[in-house]
């Protein structure tokens, strides 16, 4: 937990020197490595635990959203997205959900995100504005409202009463594999499956609809 | 391995997408935030199937994908044709049909 922790302050000290000097690229970018290294060497027993590479993919995907939501630029955001997916789906990997980690690959953060960017090159766009945060009632509103729902959330994942939890099997036969997915789509989820082809179908009209030259 | 870490990691990306559709005005990025929110919800369906060992949190994780991607196509042609018709994609030069 050491070296997580560790890594987290020099990523955060490298951000803060280059925000208080940006002349200076050099300087933080050689010292963070440098006490990188040293981290790694010193607490090179954390990198056999789950533990470490949980919470360093967690950091990654939470630093990556953050920046999708706070870049000015549109182009920027949509590749942090695109991190931001792949460290789900290492997330599902970790779950032992190999078949939705593959998919989250190749259909989100692949078709998915490829619209995206298609997209933003096609509307050739400025980079905008800085944050909209809302003017008197409605911003001291978001930050009442906003905080009671994260601490909402926490309380109920600290407060979580469900079965005593029972160490599962790390390999369960046939847990998350594309036999049993679509065993499962084709046998008992046979009609949201279709229904989700009609569905994928409509939006395909629509799309091709909305985007023609004359909206008559 | 427990999935409380998993939770607590849904509900970080959900607010985080949850502040990006409220804070950012541009339609492109609002509907990128609309797509961290939903991985948030896959994550958590993922972890609670992995708990229960069933299969069908997986299930729904992949319609959640499927509706996902229906959602970004039309989106996005709207946006096209929105931009076509009024070279912008802020949200509050489009309020013709708001209050």
């Amino acid at each position: 937990m050491q070296l997580l922790t560790g890594l987290v302050i020099v990523v955060m000290l490298v951000a803060l020197m280059r925000a208080l000097m940006p002349s200076r690229v050099l300087v933080p970018a050689v010292a963070g490595t440098v006490s990188a290294l040293v981290l790694l060497v010193v607490f090179r027993q954390d990198l056999a635990g789950t533990e470490f590479w949980a919470g360093a993919v967690g950091f990654v995907a939470i630093l990556s959203a953050l920046l999708v939501v706070l870049h000015p630029s549109p182009m920027v955001s949509v590749l942090f997205l695109i991190l931001n997916l792949l460290c789900v789906s290492l997330f599902y990997l970790m779950l032992s959900a190999h078949t939705l980690g593959a998919l989250q690959v190749i259909v989100y953060a692949g078709a998915i995100m490829v619209l995206f960017v298609f997209v933003i090159m096609l509307l050739n766009l400025k980079a905008e504005e800085g944050l909209q945060m809302g003017r008197g009632l409605q911003r001291w509103g978001a930050v009442v409202f906003g905080s009671a729902f994260a601490a909402m959330l926490f309380w109920v994942l600290r407060h979580r009463q469900g079965r005593p939890f029972i160490e599962p099997p790390r390999f369960v036969e046939g847990f998350g594999t594309a036999k049993d997915l679509g065993t499962l789509l084709f046998g008992e989820y046979v009609f949201a499956t279709e229904a989700a082809s009609i569905l994928l179908i409509a939006a395909m009209v629509g799309a091709v609809l909305l985007a023609k030259k004359r909206l008559d | 391995m427990r999935i409380d870490f998993f939770l607590v990691m849904a509900a970080l990306l959900f607010t985080i997408g949850c502040v990006g559709v409220l804070v950012r005005r541009n339609v492109i990025v609002m509907l990128m935030s609309i797509e961290l929110m939903l991985n948030a919800a896959n994550l958590t369906f993922v972890a609670f199937s992995h708990e229960l060992q069933s299969m069908t949190g997986h299930v729904f994780a992949l319609f959640v994908i499927t509706v996902a991607a229906c959602e970004a196509a039309v989106g996005l042609a709207i946006v096209l044709a929105l931009f076509r018709r009024r070279q912008t994609t802020d949200v509050d030069d489009v309020s013709l049909l708001r209050w």
